[in-house]
């Protein structure tokens, strides 16, 4: 094992249950909230009527529209300020009371009225209204590359399909929650964020309040991958405004059902997509257009066909994104977005080629290699995508892939499958704190959370290096909006974002301290160039003499209490790159249908990525499997239900949207591909998308090569490939 | 089992099957005798984290299907989120906190740490009581692991992690 | 949203449970496993928990030719237990098959004999469910009907079974005993369920205050070597079947003479497959007479728009559970 593979920074108090998650810190007089909820999927609250609740024991306030009256209007607050009910189950209101059962039995006896108007349920009940929204994410909605039109029309051949993604829930284990009070004007809020200083901005904003006069803590997540963040807030807001009215502490923690409807959920997304070859095998034309699901009080497209602009070279490229407001949950980032649901219609298309074609599903995808950014036109800032196929292939044993619909093993009929992934590697602006003690122990600081992406180890093993000392000398503060301004966490830009900000940091450290080395005449290092000098073991030491001494006897000489620096880094400048960074993968996948019963299990994953240089391989591995993990749960398992009639959605439990449990899981094979990237800080990209997205559709094309089936709709479930017995 | 201790409706001995909406309970909490008071409706679940202030064991979908909340009974695991305090009265009851310290760890726990068979951790507590469990049914091999950990989920995908951690303490 | 509170009561004995029962409003728990979940979704509300967990009804026996498990008897008991492993390995397997290590730990025969549908209108808010709520509606016939079932539905419901033990149970002809206000009765487990008809609240012939006290399975060893329990699942583990079958077969001289076909996760009841059954009788074993056997046990199947998958994968799993069993031993 690498010596960079050092455990996970924080896995003992994990292991031990002495984590605190923020919902569980404890408060003095603390009340306990349950939110008020509607069923009708439109309409408008006509009053809300608490007279009943106010006499059931325990009893504390209820908070409603009334109360959130007074908060600052923003897409934020619609949903507790307005009286309009946007979905079936959204709360209307939340109780507090003394204990938890108190407030469930107060919320039940609230009496809401409402008054219901004709809603849409799901998508294909208003394509009518379909639109074209501004931007997905930060890409325009609409390309066009060449002509893709007249490409499609003179293509030698042409695999044209219509691909589905279902809606898919986050469910990190842990719900939302939060713990939060007032000291007079000023906010102390825990909750499990992926961004505490957006939260603050978002509670500033509602409130009207300075942000200095708001803390909020999320010092350990359990689990975000993309919901825990902004649309969790009005209910957050909610607990605020009941502490307030209370003058005491609060605590909302979400139930498993309210995680299906209350904080956001992968877009349902319909995709046509066309791509034209050559017989050759050369891409000349793609055609990539995107219908999905918003809800009707936000607007939110993932990215799903903008991948399409860049994975393979063509010279006609059109995408498009198009939005259907539905009486549904709002959706939001959830891991791979965009690319999970984009490049599940890509790189099955790509496969329903290969066979059409007579390609190799690698050789045909290595032919179309872009080897620059054809969108943009610039270079990659680096690209190994070529290096995953052939490593990949070769560990995997690609070569060596049965004739579709031959291999067998007893009554499971086996079928390989691969596809390649890709995700953006971009920076957000961060500060990094770090401090020195007399004694060499080092703290270092960021604002950014870690959802069990592995922050706090990386970041003090990235202090540790710079510094020359063990990681264990490093003490590591995240999730705290008194720590300098980090970046949320999400779009696996964590890592690279803080690591310019502590290189930063600590280069300013070893200068100091080198200065104060070379200056100090009771130092072996006395008069030494400060470029020959370097940071090792604890010590700062000459590089050529071999003369040294532990750096904390130079601050302890100084009679310093120590030594502190803050780094800044910038966010990656978009129009301004000289090249463009992305991070890749090729992921292979052995799967068995079991013949004439339907059941599909994966048996074999092999996931080859280079995404940069890689701080700790030990961390890495978990992150890829992680990914691929949640990439079979949308392949195979997870879908959400809606009654169409009610617009209520059923089967709120994790008995009934499944999702991979341990006996699901084949035997994975990560190969990591390290790269060196000069246009990145420290050649680091994120990693933890990358392992999502792709596998989808792998398993899709491993279907088809088993069964001889194209399954275009995800998840793929028994009665998708039930054949003759 | 323990040895049961006399409960329920308050001050009832004579009727130890009187019918309340408050029960008095007594547990073995860690080798620590506990007495709460808490109402009928209350699931050993929310007595452990909010009564007794112990937090390790987690409340993840309070409907017995991610395993978060698994704690021992009399040496048995089970789902605290479906266990009716007020049934449990009088049971030995492990959860994390028992097991070990960070500088006391069970080897499980150690092997969980060298296996980076965590990541948000908080599946965590309940897969490692879980895995206990399961280590003293000498499970004969990886697939029997696997089978065997399926009632605790983990949405941050530790799991081959975690079956490679039970496999190394169980000697497979 | 959770039910109202209940109150919580802990019976002495068998009769103090019974006499407690027939109380209106209240309901026996013992695991809970079940009626704490419907409890905390708000679809059953019991003023008063009767708990007999403690009764002294967990022991399992099997002596002279017959296996008898008390209702209170753990899961993971029953399919820990020598002579369950030893003489009637099908039952081992089948728990083994369900829920989850920690709800096996918690679960009673008894309860889970009794456990309510999986249906998600059933088990949903703010949707119509005759079961759940008289006259509301069934929003699965025309709406999510996945899980629905293909037989014994009525216009008022569609809601399947959930249990695998009961599927296999029946299969071995298990009876039960029952104690109630009207005293003891023993009944075959098949009575115990009843189809939906106008009344699909009503899942089982059990009056207020009855209690299954045990199970009854009589030898078994003429099927044993033949007889499996095949669940069919999206995912590999902890998970309701999506269709379930036991099957066993007694063969003597190379010719069927005793057939057991019962279906789960198609019916609002395990569903005995009478007619294949009769039609492997005097059969040699062999793919085409398991292929007629699959054939028939589907004639009859009403699919919703969802569910129409069941009828080809329930034809091909009795196929594949008899060709598991009826090849030579």
């Amino acid at each position: 094992m690498s010596d960079r593979s050092v455990p996970r920074y924080e896995a003992a108090l994990k292991v031990t249950g002495r984590a605190a998650y923020e919902g569980e810190v404890p408060a003095v007089g603390l009340l306990h909230a349950a939110l008020v909820e509607v069923p009708i999927a439109r309409g408008d609250v006509v009053a809300v009527d608490a007279s009943e609740a106010e006499r059931t024991s325990g009893f504390a306030t209820m908070v409603s529209y009334a109360d959130a009256e007074p908060l600052k209007p923003s897409p934020a607050t619609a949903l507790i300020r307005d009286r309009a009910v946007h979905f079936a189950g959204q709360p209307v209101a939340l109780v507090v009371a003394d204990t938890l059962s108190a407030a469930r039995d107060a919320a039940r006896a609230v009496r809401v009225t409402t008054q219901a108007r004709p809603s849409v349920t799901h998508m294909a009940q208003a394509l009518n209204t379909a639109y074209v929204p501004a931007m997905v994410g930060r890409f325009p909605s609409v390309s066009n590359r060449g002509d893709a039109t007249a490409a499609l029309a003179d293509a030698d051949r042409v695999v044209r399909h219509r691909y589905e993604t279902a809606a898919n829930i986050h469910h990190p284990l842990e719900p939302h929650a939060v713990v939060c009070w007032w000291e007079g004007d000023k906010a102390v809020v825990h909750t499990s964020t992926q961004a505490v200083f957006g939260t603050r901005a978002m509670i500033a904003h509602a409130f009207n309040m300075p942000p200095a006069d708001i803390r909020v803590i999320s010092r350990l997540l359990g689990g975000g991958f993309g919901c825990k963040g902004q649309l969790w807030w009005p209910w957050m807001f909610l607990a605020m405004l009941a502490a307030k009215k209370t003058g005491r502490p609060v605590r909302l923690e979400l139930t498993r059902a309210q995680m299906f409807r209350l904080v956001g959920r992968r877009q349902e997304t319909v995709q046509d997509l066309a791509l034209g070859f050559s017989t050759n095998g050369c891409l000349t034309g793609i055609a990539h257009h995107v219908t999905a699901q918003s809800s009707t009080h936000a607007e939110y497209s993932d990215a799903t066909a903008v991948y399409t602009r860049y994975l393979y070279a063509c010279p006609n490229v059109t995408t498009s994104h198009l939005l259907v407001r539905t009486n549904e949950p709002q959706p939001v980032p959830m891991r791979a977005p965009g690319t999970a649901p984009g490049l599940f219609a890509l790189e099955s298309a790509m496969d329903e080629a290969a066979v059409r074609l007579g390609f190799d599903p690698v050789d045909l995808r290595v032919r179309n290699f872009a080897d620059h950014d054809q969108e943009a036109g610039r270079p990659w800032s680096s690209n190994s995508l070529r290096d995953c196929y052939c490593i990949g292939a070769e560990r995997f044993g690609w070569a060596r892939r049965p004739a579709q619909g031959t291999a067998v093993d007893g009554r499971w009929r086996i079928g390989w499958g691969m596809a390649s992934t890709m995700y953006p590697a971009i920076r957000q602006a961060a500060k990094v704190r770090v401090q020195l003690a007399a004694d060499g122990a080092v703290l270092v600081q960021c604002g950014t959370q870690d959802m069990g992406s592995g922050t706090y180890t990386a970041l003090g093993q990235i202090t540790a290096d710079a510094l020359g000392v063990p990681v264990d000398r490093v003490t590591v503060e995240l999730g705290d909006t008194v720590l300098p301004d980090g970046p949320f966490s999400g779009g696996s830009q964590v890592t690279a974002s803080i690591f310019p900000a502590a290189a930063a940091a600590t280069a300013k450290l070893r200068a100091t301290i080198a200065a104060m080395a070379i200056a100090d005449e009771a130092s072996p290092l006395a008069g030494q160039r400060l470029d020959d000098l370097e940071f090792r073991d604890g010590s700062i030491r000459s590089r050529s003499g071999n003369v040294g001494e532990p750096w904390a006897n130079v601050l302890a000489r100084k009679g310093t209490e120590g030594l502190e620096a803050e780094g800044e880094s910038g966010a990656t400048q978009h129009p301004d790159l000289t090249a463009t960074s992305m991070g890749y993968g090729a992921v292979f996948v052995e799967i068995g249908v079991n013949a004439g019963l339907g059941e599909i299990r994966v048996r074999r994953v092999c996931g080859a990525f280079a995404a940069g240089r890689i701080l700790n391989p030990l961390l890495a591995r978990s992150q890829y499997v992680g990914g691929l993990v949640g990439g079979i749960g949308m392949a195979l398992h997870e879908r959400t239900e809606t009654d169409r009639a009610t617009g209520r959605m059923l089967g709120e439990t994790l008995a009934d949207y499944l999702i991979p449990t341990h006996a699901d899981m084949p035997e994975f094979d990560i190969a990591l591909i390290e790269e060196d990237d000069p246009h990145l800080p420290g050649s680091v990209k994120g990693i933890g998308m990358l392992g999502t997205a792709g596998i989808q559709a792998a398993i899709a094309n491993a279907v088809f090569h088993a069964v001889g089936k194209r399954v275009r709709s995800l998840p793929i479930r028994i009665e998708d490939v039930l054949g003759r017995r | 089992m323990m040895v049961e201790t006399p409960t329920t409706a308050k001050g009832s001995h004579a009727d130890a099957v009187a019918t309340a909406s408050v029960v008095a309970l007594a547990f073995s909490i860690n080798g620590r005798h506990c007495a709460v008071e808490t109402v009928a409706t209350a699931m050993l679940l929310d007595v452990i984290r909010d009564q007794l202030g112990l937090t390790g064991t987690k409340k993840g979908c309070d409907l017995g299907a991610c395993g978060a909340c698994t704690v021992l009974a009399d040496g048995r695991r089970v789902k605290s989120c479906l266990a009716l305090a007020a049934s449990y009265d009088g049971a030995d009851i492990t959860t994390i906190e028992g097991i070990g310290t960070p500088d006391r760890l069970h080897p499980l726990q150690a092997a969980f740490i060298r296996h980076d068979a965590l990541q948000c951790g908080y599946c965590t507590p309940g897969q490692i009581l879980s895995g206990i469990a399961l280590l003293a049914e000498k499970p004969k091999d990886i697939a029997a692991i696997r089978e065997g950990m399926s009632g605790n989920l983990c949405r941050c995908g530790a799991y081959p992690n975690i079956v490679a951690a039970i496999a190394e303490v169980a000697g497979l | 949203m959770t039910s109202p509170p209940f109150r919580y009561a802990r019976a002495t004995s068998v009769d103090n449970a019974i006499a407690k029962g027939i109380c209106n409003g209240s309901a026996f728990i013992a695991g809970g496993t079940d009626l704490l979940q419907l409890w905390k979704a708000g679809v059953t509300a019991p003023a008063e928990v009767v708990d007999i967990s403690r009764l002294p009804l967990s022991e399992i026996d099997c002596s002279n030719d017959t296996l008898t498990i008390g209702a209170l008897a753990r899961l993971s008991s029953v399919a820990a237990h020598r002579d369950v492993a030893m003489h009637h390995p099908l039952i081992a397997d089948t728990i083994l098959a369900s829920a989850s290590g920690q709800i096996r730990n918690m679960a009673t025969v008894g309860g889970n004999l009794l456990q309510r549908t999986r249906c998600v209108y059933f088990r949903g808010q703010d949707v119509p469910c005759n079961k759940r709520q008289p006259g509301s509606g069934c929003g699965a016939r025309d709406g999510v009907s996945r899980q629905a079932a293909l037989f014994g539905t009525s216009a008022a419901c569609v809601a399947t079974n959930a249990s695998d033990l009961a599927v296999v149970l029946i299969a071995l002809d298990a009876e039960i005993n029952i104690q109630g206000g009207a005293g003891a009765r023993r009944v075959c487990l098949s009575e115990l369920y009843r189809l939906p008809g106008d009344t699909p609240a009503q899942d089982t012939t059990l009056v207020a205050g009855d209690l299954i006290t045990g199970v009854i399975v009589r030898n078994v060893a003429r099927f044993a070597g033949r007889m499996t329990y095949l669940k069919v699942r999206d995912r590999a583990s902890f998970e309701f079947a999506v269709v379930s079958v036991a099957a066993a077969l007694h063969i003597e001289n190379g010719v069927i003479v005793e057939s057991r076909l019962v279906a789960g996760g198609i019916a609002p009841l395990p569903w005995r497959l009478t007619q294949s059954e009769t039609m492997l009788l005097g059969k040699v074993p062999s793919d085409a007479v398991f292929v007629a056997a699959g054939d028939l046990a589907i004639q009859g199947a009403q699919p919703l728009s969802e569910n129409g998958f069941k009828i080809e994968l329930l034809r091909n799993s009795v196929f594949r559970a008899l060709q598991t069993i009826g090849g030579a031993s």
